[in-house]
Formats: structure tokens, C-alpha cells, sequence
């Protein structure tokens, strides 16, 4: 029995060796660093200033707009892909004509570098040499994508263009996972198909569906490839995100320490977020 | 009911148009756009044209091939590590329950971490160790966050494998580490390419961590397409050409994985 013990925690020492070094020790140190007045350009030991960094970072207006900017982001982007993907997991579930082939084209854009993606869209949404404004304008409409008011919920919808695949992908599974009697029954009871949908397949399909949102919202939450390649946070700072905040703070201003600190109060939100969602799968998912 | 039947399933081949539509068109249209000229590059609408291959031949010289090299090696590199070490994990998860369920969980926790967390510490222990002028710190970031995905994905795998399998190689004579090696391996090769052309994929598309810690004279690919960023209208095409050597390899391999991801994904990830 001590052998099994042994050989079972030596098969998962690499891991736990490797995770530990890659994230346990860069998270305490992140921990210590957001404690200090650490600055990259700085000469010599840091001082340890307790929760100063907190204490500006929480009161920062930009930080806060920065906070409310990636909700906004995220709960536009993560319910259109839900709404989306499950249209369109269900559209491909029942499709057999050329399938895989069908399956591979749909799901590409979740493999495309971000960054490739978001100058793909500042180039498509250009005003002058963008072929969608100019497509657009011929039927006499005018947007300015990356202006004043729309440049968020542009990236918004960039993220629905990559990400909506990875929310098929994840639902697709599910619903061939979902076992087939309940369905079968409630048709032989004369159930229409929309009825089998809401009472039947929709609640089995509830824990995917809440893991999916979850991973997607957590990802979308990241979001600063699209910032970087299209508006750098502008107009003024309508499209700063957290991710991109954190980045100047530290990047470009040098100030590691305000930098960790904003790094660890999202960590803080995102935790908040799991935590409920996890309650909520745990009082929905049948046992 | 054969009308609405109908009615659905003409309203669901046409949802699947328009979907392959927006996916493909972007794509064709920076490919297209690749082949012009800085003067048909402000004509958004030109379709027919004669190509010419200045763009390619600007970013070649601009050395976006050695970026990818570079990117490839880091995702090599990434890839290698992980797979060795989460299909070992990932099996003492699977066949033994090791550590509970706090384990198989716990390395999902990883996932949660903003990069912006880890990028600091990574940066600071560069230049203390002055390995900034190596990939290593980019490949141990990148590791942060392939390495749960693969272990994650590798233990519906693993858990597909009967134990039988298992326990009769041990009556045979084999260690358990034998065992492993040659009888159940084998048996998720599948799952194992799948997951490994996956964390390739993460690895060489993430920009974040190469912006700032890989050398800045020889970065990777994502970071060598961002700096075609100038937006003056000479650089559209050599980015769009950029682009397109960034996406080709991807949606390939995407397409050889599609259909074991569905599997990996039904078989243990989105299970509780």
C-alpha cells in the first residue's frame, strides 16, 4: 500500500514542481511586490510600504473605470456568445451534410492569435480603408466603429467573432453527452420542440453551460490583445480594461508595485465571480 | 409539422451560412488584402486586381520567419514539458484519485490567475538571473498556464482506460511505472496529440507574456505581427501578410483536432 502512496505523489511530483514554480512562487512574489514601493527603474532594495498601494490603487478613479469598462466588456461579449453558441451548437448537433468540415471552418477563430484578430478588425472597421464602413456607407449608414461611444462594444463584439467558437465547442460536447431517453420520452408524449428544448434539453444541459460561461467570462476578463491592437484605451480612456491598466501601470510607468496590487484586487473579483458561480451549478446540477 | 419542420431546418442551414460567412470573410479579405498595393489597399472594395508579392517579400525581410521559429521553438519547448508531465499527473489523478478532487480542481486554479499577476515576478527574477536575453522566462510563463490545460484535458483520457488493463500488465509482471508506460499510454496516444497540438496552439498564439519578457530584438510571432501596428497605409499589407503566416499553421491543426477535443472536452472537462 505505501508503494501505490509513493508511486501515485511521485506520477504527480512534475506537476506540482513545475506549477509551483511557474505560478506558486510568481504569486507570492506578486504578493510581496504589491506591498512595496517597488519601481523597475529604481536602484536598490524596495521599501515595504504595507497596503499604501491598495489604499491609492482602490481610490484611483482610472483604476475604477478601468474595473467598470472590463464588466461592461465582459457581460456584452460573454451573453451574446452564450445566445450564439447555443444557437449554434444546436444548428450543427442536427447538421450531417459535410459535418466535420462544417464543425472545423466554424470553430477556426478560437485558434487565431488575439492579437491577429484585433488589427484583422482595425483594418476591417477602418473608416477610410475598411471595407465594412464601406460597405455600410453605400447603403447609407455611418459608423464609427473605434469612435466616441462604440469603441467598447466594438471589442465587445470582436470577442464575440473569436470566442462564440469556443462557447459551440464546449455546448457541442455537451449535447452529445446528454442522454437521449428524456428527449425520446418527452416526444412520444407529443411535446413540441420547443417545449423538449426549454423543459428537457436546457436543464440538462445547465452545468455546461455554467462551466462555459465561466471559463469564457474568466478569459474574457484577460482581454488586452484587441485594446492593444486597435484603440490603446482610447478614445481618453472609454476602452482602458484591467488587463490593460495593469500593463501601462507596470510596463510604462514602471510602478510594479501599484501594478501587482491592481493585478490582486482583480484576483479578489474574479474569486467573488467563481465563488458564486460555483454555488450556483452546485444548486443546479442533478446528483 | 412537417411545415415547421421544414421552416427549421431551412432557417438552420441558413444560420449555418451566415456563420461560415463571418468567419470566412474576414479571413479572405486580409488574405486578398496581402496581395495589393499601398494604392488598391484605399480602394476597401477591390476585388479583382493584379497580384504582386511586395508585402510578402517586405515581411520576410522584416524577419517575421525567424519569429516563428522562435514562437515554434517556445511552443515546442512549452509543449514537451507539459505533455511529459501532465500525463503523469493527469493518470495519478485519474487511476488513483491523488490528493481528491482538491487536486483535480486545484490545477484548474492556475487558470484563474490574470497573467498581469505573474508577469512581474517573472520580470524581476529575469534580470536578477539575467535570463532576460533567453526565452526562459517566457517558456516558464507559458507553462503557468499549458500545463493545467493539458493535465486537465489528459484526465477524461485517462479516466476512458479501464483499470483492467492496468491490473493485468501488473500480473504480467510489469512495474507500475511499466504499466503506465507501455500499456496505458498507448491506449490515450489520441487524447495526448489532441492536447499537445491544443497547448501548442495556446503557447503560440499568447502575446502577453512575450510583449514583456521575451528579448526585444528577437521576440516572437505575436509581438513581430503588433509592431506592423504603425497604421500608416505603406504597413497594412506586410501586417496583413503577417497575419496570414500567424493564422495558416493554427487553422490546420485546428482542423485535424476538432472532433477529439468535442471528445476530450464531453469526456472530462465539463464533468463533475
Amino acid at each position: 500500500m505505501t508503494s501505490t502512496m509513493s508511486f501515485r505523489w511521485a506520477m504527480l511530483a512534475p506537476v506540482l514542481t513545475i506549477t509551483g514554480v511557474a505560478v506558486g512562487f510568481p504569486l507570492g512574489y506578486a504578493l510581496y511586490l504589491s506591498l512595496t514601493d517597488y519601481r523597475l527603474t529604481s536602484r536598490g532594495a524596495p521599501n515595504f510600504i504595507g497596503l499604501e498601494n491598495y489604499l491609492f490603487v482602490l481610490t484611483d478613479p482610472r483604476m475604477w473605470n478601468a474595473f467598470s469598462n472590463t464588466l461592461a466588456y465582459v457581460i456584452v461579449a460573454v451573453a451574446l456568445q452564450t445566445v450564439l453558441g447555443l444557437t449554434i451548437a444546436l444548428a450543427l448537433q442536427k447538421q450531417k451534410w459535410i459535418r466535420d468540415l462544417t464543425r472545423a471552418m466554424l470553430l477556426a477563430p478560437m485558434f487565431i492569435t488575439p492579437i491577429a484578430v484585433g488589427l484583422t478588425f482595425r483594418f476591417l472597421l477602418n473608416d477610410q480603408l475598411g471595407a465594412i464602413p464601406a460597405a455600410l456607407r453605400s447603403i447609407g449608414i455611418s459608423i464609427d466603429f473605434f469612435g466616441p461611444g462604440n469603441a467598447l462594444m466594438t471589442l465587445a463584439l470582436i470577442d464575440v467573432w473569436q470566442w462564440t467558437p469556443f462557447m459551440v465547442l464546449l455546448l457541442l460536447a455537451g449535447l452529445e453527452s446528454i442522454p437521449r431517453q428524456p428527449i425520446e420520452a418527452a416526444k412520444v408524449d407529443g411535446a413540441s420542440a420547443w417545449y423538449t428544448f426549454r423543459r428537457v434539453v436546457l436543464p440538462l444541459l445547465t452545468p455546461v453551460l455554467t462551466v462555459a460561461v465561466l471559463l469564457r467570462s474568466l478569459d474574457a476578463l484577460k482581454v488586452f490583445e484587441y485594446v492593444y491592437a486597435t484603440t490603446r484605451g482610447g478614445p481618453g480612456i472609454e476602452t482602458e480594461t484591467i488587463q490593460y491598466f495593469t500593463y501601462q501601470t507596470g510596463i510604462q510607468f514602471f510602478r510594479l508595485g501599484e501594478a501587482s496590487a491592481v493585478a490582486f484586487v482583480l484576483l479578489a473579483i474574479v474569486m467573488t465571480l467563481i465563488v458564486i458561480l460555483f454555488r450556483r451549478l452546485q444548486r443546479s446540477a442533478p446528483r | 409539422m412537417t411545415r415547421r419542420t421544414n421552416l427549421w431546418s431551412v432557417a438552420r442551414a441558413l444560420l449555418l451560412w451566415v456563420a461560415a460567412l463571418t468567419v470566412t470573410l474576414p479571413l479572405l479579405w486580409v488574405a486578398l488584402a496581402s496581395f495589393k498595393s499601398p494604392a488598391q489597399l484605399n480602394d476597401p472594395g477591390l476585388v479583382l486586381f493584379a497580384p504582386n508579392l511586395d508585402n510578402w517579400a517586405r515581411v520576410l525581410e522584416a524577419g517575421v520567419l525567424d519569429a516563428a521559429g522562435r514562437s515554434a521553438m517556445v511552443a515546442t519547448i512549452t509543449v514537451a514539458i507539459s505533455v511529459v508531465a501532465g500525463s503523469m499527473g493527469a493518470y495519478a489523478i485519474s487511476a488513483y484519485k491523488t490528493g481528491g478532487s482538491a487536486t483535480r480542481f486545484g490545477i484548474l486554479a492556475a487558470q484563474v490567475l490574470p497573467p498581469a499577476v505573474l508577469v512581474f515576478p517573472f520580470l524581476t527574477m529575469a534580470y536578477a538571473l539575467r535570463l532576460d536575453t533567453t526565452y526562459i522566462p517566457v517558456i516558464f510563463a507559458h507553462l503557468s498556464f499549458v500545463l493545467p490545460v493539458i493535465t486537465w484535458f489528459l484526465i477524461g483520457f485517462f479516466d476512458a482506460v479501464p483499470r483492467s488493463l492496468e491490473e493485468q500488465a501488473r500480473v504480467d509482471g510489469f512495474s507500475r511505472f511499466a504499466a503506465f508506460r507501455m500499456v496505458v499510454l498507448p491506449q490515450v496516444l489520441p487524447g495526448i496529440g489532441a492536447a499537445a497540438i491544443f497547448g501548442f496552439t495556446l503557447s503560440w498564439n499568447d502575446m502577453f507574456y512575450g510583449l514583456i519578457l521575451a528579448p526585444t530584438q528577437e521576440t516572437i510571432l505575436p509581438v513581430a505581427i503588433a509592431a506592423f501596428n504603425t497604421f500608416r497605409g505603406v504597413e497594412l499589407g506586410a501586417m496583413s501578410a503577417a497575419i496570414i503566416i500567424a493564422v495558416v499553421p493554427v487553422v490546420i491543426a485546428s482542423f485535424f483536432i476538432q472532433r477529439r477535443l468535442v471528445q476530450g472536452i464531453s469526456g472530462g472537462a465539463v464533468k463533475f
